[in-house]
């Protein structure tokens, strides 16, 4: 316990820049989910392979693999960024398929008759989208994006893998020298489960409150 | 979909077909480094003691040992043989042959921030794995050793120029092993450096050549190795820390501590240490093998 204390500052340190990864990356996959859905349930062919393909590429790939050959790969095609830059972009895009997939099945939750009622009046796709169906289909999906929300602050942790010094790298520098594993290890997990914690009551109650009874 | 499984399990089943056939037929399967454990000594009956960790071991017919497989000239597994190579692989393996009679070891894959919960719990009896003894680390883990000394230096890209000691690190970005004695060495020497880490010498290497960083401070002995197989890097000072590795073992296990500073007398005195650092270290290091350090020399050992 006194470890910890001890190394407060650095881990500390290490705290926020997991936070800024996290907060960072999920705004990020928020957005770009947004479009890949919108591709996934678009009405013309080429989109909606555009959307799959990308689902499908990116679920399948692990994430360390994505952060290193983005990190030492592109460089040697003339496209160098900061490690943080880099991990922010990669575990946006990273995530944003599993975001896109959580809004897909909240879109097919949503009644036929809501999209042909929204073609009837004479709003286009993209109006349907935004005044219709995706405002339904995120108030049925807040859990799930809860979930990916956790799921994106323990993918940070990969983060090290190109030297950002996250909360997990700054752990593994306080042991190297501490040599007190558990202690370190234990309180470092704490954290992250305080934070999913948090995270979790934070959907709860904004399901509770948004949940559309059908 | 069906015809993909098929074709996949073709592949799968000419790949395995390959490995078998090929794997007995590739050279240097008897490597040197299996001659050199002929001549390890093994224990006598008297000296492993009824009811200690040594006797364990014996009755499980199997040392095991925690290390690492991605450490070349250290400790990195051959790809075509599966052999894992290096010093200190072949020092667990002489270890095992002095407990069993056979170098008989299974190399648990630690990494550095498990090495102590390790040793505890008991899941590996002793751990070769360039673990440097310090003083913090003596109150987690018994030392028997030190079974080798190295030295940090730095590399750099060929033509830097304004590096020659450690000191001119201060404000520079400067690459190093995550969990490595590096980082520390940096923090005392070149206060001002800002310190970047990755997992494994290649990706530092890889970051070194993309000017992530001006310089890479590591182990001296991996720097020569990588400075052989890339003429881009060069190093620029001599070795300006002494780190010296021990033999971790579990804390309070004093039987098991001498036994095994025993031992590595015996290979210190019959010359088996020096053929081990010659076909390891040794073949990258010029000259002959250097003096082994002193056993218990060290603070903590």
């Amino acid at each position: 316990m006194g470890v910890l204390l001890e190394h407060l500052p650095e881990l500390w340190q290490g705290l926020i820049v997991t936070f800024q990864l996290t907060a960072a990356s999920f705004a990020g996959a928020a957005v770009l989910g947004v479009l890949v859905c919108a591709l996934r349930v678009s009405p013309v062919g080429v989109l909606r392979a555009l959307g799959t393909a990308y689902v499908e590429t990116l679920q399948n790939l692990p994430l360390l693999v994505l952060l290193v050959l983005a990190f030492f790969g592109l460089p040697e095609i003339g496209i160098k960024a900061e490690p943080l830059v880099t991990a922010i972009v990669v575990i946006a895009v990273y995530e944003a398929a599993y975001i896109g997939e959580a809004l897909r099945s909240g879109v097919n939750s949503v009644s036929k008759g809501q999209g042909e009622a929204a073609r009837a009046i004479g709003l286009t796709f993209g109006q349907s989208l935004r005044h219709v169906v995706l405002p339904q289909a995120l108030r049925t999906v807040v859990q799930p994006i809860g979930n990916i929300f956790i799921a994106t602050t323990m993918n940070t942790a990969l983060a090290g893998a190109i030297s950002v010094v996250d909360l997990t790298a700054s752990a593994q520098r306080v042991n190297l020298v501490e040599a007190q594993p558990i202690p370190i290890f234990v309180g470092a997990g704490v954290a992250y489960g305080l934070i999913a914690a948090a995270a979790g009551f934070v959907t709860g109650r904004l399901e509770r409150r948004l949940v559309i009874l059908r | 979909m069906k015809r993909f499984v098929a074709v996949a399990a073709v592949s799968l089943l000419a790949l395995t077909a390959c490995g078998e056939s090929s794997s007995p037929a590739v050279p240097g399967a008897t490597s040197p480094q299996s001659d050199v454990l002929a001549k390890a000594p093994v224990a006598t009956v008297a000296e492993i003691l009824p009811g200690s960790t040594m006797e364990k071991i014996k009755q499980r017919g199997e040392l095991l040992v925690g290390g690492s497989l991605d450490a070349p000239l250290l400790s990195q597994q051959n790809p075509a043989t599966g052999e894992v190579e290096g010093f200190d692989a072949q020092m667990g393996k002489a270890l095992a042959k002095y407990i069993l009679g056979e170098p008989k070891v299974k190399i648990v894959n630690s990494a550095s921030e498990t090495r102590e919960a390790l040793l505890a719990n008991g899941t590996v009896d002793v751990v070769f794995q360039t673990y440097t003894i310090t003083e913090e680390r003596a109150k987690q883990v018994a030392f028997a050793g030190p079974y080798y000394t190295s030295g940090l230096t730095i590399a750099v890209k060929k033509g830097t120029t304004g590096i020659a000691k450690p000191e001119d690190l201060n404000g520079k970005k400067v690459l190093a092993g995550a969990n490595t004695p590096a980082i520390p060495a940096i923090k005392k020497l070149a206060p001002q450096a800002e310190i970047i880490t990755f997992g494994s010498d290649p990706e530092c290497i890889q970051a070194l050549k993309q000017d992530r960083g001006v310089a890479y401070v590591q182990d001296e002995t991996i720097l020569i190795a990588d400075a052989k197989k890339d003429p881009s890097i060069e190093i620029v000072t001599k070795p300006f820390t002494v780190d010296p590795y021990g033999i971790g073992l579990k804390h309070g296990d004093d039987q098991m501590k001498t036994f095994v500073n025993d031992w590595l007398k015996k290979m210190q005195d019959g010359g088996v240490w020096q053929e081990i650092w010659k076909t390891s270290i040794g073949t990258v290091v010029t000259g002959d093998a250097p003096a082994p350090p002193q056993i218990g020399s060290v603070p903590g050992s």
